[in-house]
């Protein structure tokens, strides 16, 4: 019984952090709740995308649609029904959650559908019509309020529900991964005539994918709209699609840990250069001339790094140069740059604040971890504490 | 009962007609082969068999039930499987992890349990991967079991490949060029992989090989295909010498 007994703790311990959390930021600013929810969604549906696009490998780029559908399915339930429920908010809470899952993978089902037919780039271009199909139907459909959007009662704030969903989320994915089960939807990734001819039927796993993906996005939605009270058809564009997207990109696709990291980071990144401050308490600024000499020293810093990565067979003193070598390249072209460009008067007088150059910034790095990194952050591995036994294994070792 | 019947198989391809009206039979325990120049039909008479293509007339047998135009993954349940001329390996996942997606036919347990970690569908997951690690110590894979299995050599990919074939545990096993790319030792070593599984898997084997010397000493008999026609049937020493077979390898005589 002792796999019970691990199982019930660790889903007590599971209840128990995201209670805790909402505890520790209950005591913090409204902003930093805010981020900790979104951080938290992004979570769930970057993880849920990773199901889809990268362990089964179906190019879906309407990851926002189930988003929506979740979320008005909530809504709307919330408006009609919840009066005459009478269910305190949270317990509806769940139950909406629940209901929107259903909506949800109702629409993933419909999608999946031509995935049977469709690969790469074609099924691409559907997922994306698909997207936005839904947020213009909604947008022209007075009952869901249309484009003025949908007023939303009860309004419940629970970071700890938030964070369930991410944690459900993720465990679900590990475990498809760590059991036999999972495989099919592997194997259709990497080749679906051979897939089917060792009997998969690629059919089902491409099907299921998309069905639990849009689960949980769909879930995720009717927490978001729950915590707005307030939802627009705006708020799902196809902007959300290619944020999700980046995300399971950027952290690697068909890596649970990398979507994990990647829509943390994503998420935060903006609103840590947003509330950048300079010694005296201001926002920080930069003159025109210092940014010129950011982007030309990004430009010689990547130059240089891209060395590390590019060839397996170097030794690992080797990269580390050719890290360093990149950073400090960077960093003098960039402070001899800055020198020559701040002569130019215009340049000079131009102050930029650095909380305006956010989404400047954040395409950058995208851009330069696309550059040294093509495979994402994680590649298609998992994170995992390995290294740290093995570090601590050859300390050992030595001083033995 | 023979295990397998073609009976003129055809497939045409707008006005190309690849296999035309094929008929051969194979009996269970079985050592065929299915020889041609290039561009005789052969891949593609295997693609018929295992539902790639679903023929444009005649009829395929399988065990008594016609099965031309079952999907893929059908064919694969009722107890046919095969390697791929080029080799369609998953190859990101590790040289376990293929065999284990062909013993995944014999996966019993629910997705939901899967999903929810459960002790049968980890029990499951253990006993698939023991059986496909027996596998791997048939065609001896097992010390790199581990291995991302695009990180192969080229001669252990095809192994590979006939391992994950075998492992969903089929009555009639086709091996598509087996021993293309691999130097004389590998090939050897390979002729006798292939009688053990016959011998000791009880599998019926059909092969496609450009190999002469490899398919007479293997064959009991063979088929000869020739710009999708059927040219000639027999045991190898009366193969050798068929004028006909002669004349499409070698071209006629002026």
């Amino acid at each position: 019984m002792n796999f019970w007994l691990i199982r019930v703790l660790s889903i007590l311990g599971a209840i128990a952090g995201c209670a805790g959390l909402q505890v520790v930021a209950g005591g913090q600013s409204d902003y930093i709740q805010r981020l900790l929810i979104l951080a938290g969604l992004y979570v769930t549906l970057s993880v849920s995308l990773n199901l889809i696009n990268g362990i089964t490998g179906q190019f879906s780029i309407g990851h926002a649609a189930f988003y929506q559908v979740g979320a008005y399915m909530a809504g709307f339930c919330s408006v009609h029904y919840f009066k005459s429920s009478h269910l305190p908010p949270l317990v509806w809470l769940v139950v909406t959650m629940v209901v929107a899952a259903i909506a949800a993978a109702g629409a993933g089902f419909v999608v999946g559908l031509p995935s049977l037919r469709l690969r790469g780039d074609y099924l691409a271009i559907v997922t994306l019509g698909f997207g936005e199909i839904i947020r213009i139907q909604v947008q022209n459909t007075p009952a869901l309020g249309g484009s003025y959007g949908m007023n939303i009662e009860p309004k419940v704030q629970s970071i700890a529900l938030v964070w369930l969903l991410a944690v459900l989320c993720v465990a679900v994915c590990r475990n498809l991964l760590k059991t036999a089960s999972g495989l099919p939807f592997l194997a259709v990734r990497e080749d679906e005539v051979a897939s089917s001819a060792m009997g998969v039927n690629v059919t089902r796993a491409k099907v299921t994918a998309f069905v639990l993906g849009s689960a949980f996005a769909g879930s995720a939605g009717a927490l978001l709209a729950s915590y707005e009270g307030f939802i627009t058809p705006a708020t799902f564009g196809m902007d959300v699609s290619f944020i999700i997207l980046t995300m399971v990109v950027l952290g690697g696709t068909g890596s649970i840990t990398g979507s994990i990291f990647a829509a943390v980071f994503l998420t935060l990144l903006p609103e840590y250069l947003r509330g950048l401050k300079d010694a005296s308490g201001g926002p920080l600024t930069l003159t025109g001339g210092t940014v010129v000499a950011w982007m030309i020293g990004v430009i010689f810093a990547v130059a240089v790094l891209r060395h590390v990565y590019e060839d397996a067979k170097r030794s690992r003193l080797n990269r580390l140069c050719f890290g360093i070598g990149g950073v400090v390249v960077g960093l003098i072209v960039q402070a001899i740059a800055s020198v020559m460009m701040n002569k130019i008067g215009a340049l000079h007088d131009k102050i930029i604040m650095i909380g305006q150059l956010r989404m400047a910034i954040f395409a950058v790095t995208l851009i330069v971890l696309m550059l040294l990194r093509p495979q994402g952050v994680f590649a298609h591995h998992e994170f995992s504490w390995d290294w740290v036994g093995r570090l601590i294994g050859r300390r050992r070792r030595a001083t033995v | 009962m023979s295990l397998l019947r073609l009976d003129s198989a055809t497939i045409k391809f707008g006005g190309l007609v690849a296999v035309n009206s094929v008929s051969f039979e194979l009996d269970k325990g079985d050592l065929f082969g299915l020889i041609g120049p290039n561009g005789a039909g052969k891949t593609t008479c295997f693609n018929l068999i295992t539902g790639v293509y679903k023929p444009t007339s005649g009829v395929i047998t399988f065990r008594g039930k016609s099965i031309g135009g079952t999907p893929s993954s059908k064919i694969a349940a009722h107890g046919i499987a095969r390697t791929f001329q080029n080799i369609r390996l998953f190859r990101a996942l590790s040289v376990l992890e293929n065999v284990v997606v062909g013993g995944y036919l014999r996966h019993r347990t629910g997705l939901f349990s899967a999903l929810a970690y459960l002790p049968s569908s980890i029990n499951e997951t253990n006993r698939l991967r023991a059986e496909a690690m027996e596998l791997l110590k048939v065609v001896n894979l097992a010390h790199v079991a581990d291995v991302r299995s695009a990180d192969l050599s080229y001669g252990m990919q095809r192994r590979l490949e006939i391992a994950r074939a075998m492992a969903t545990q089929p009555e009639l096993l086709l091996l598509d060029e087996p021993a293309a790319g691999m130097n004389p030792l590998e090939k050897e070593e390979l002729l006798v992989m292939v009688k053990k599984i016959r011998d000791e898997h009880g599998m019926t084997v059909l092969l496609i090989e450009h190999d002469m010397r490899f398919v007479m000493n293997l064959c009991e008999r063979i088929v000869v295909l020739d710009h999708g026609e059927e040219i000639a049937q027999g045991p190898p020493s009366a193969i050798r010498n068929d004028p006909k077979v002669i004349a499409a390898y070698l071209g006629e005589a002026v």
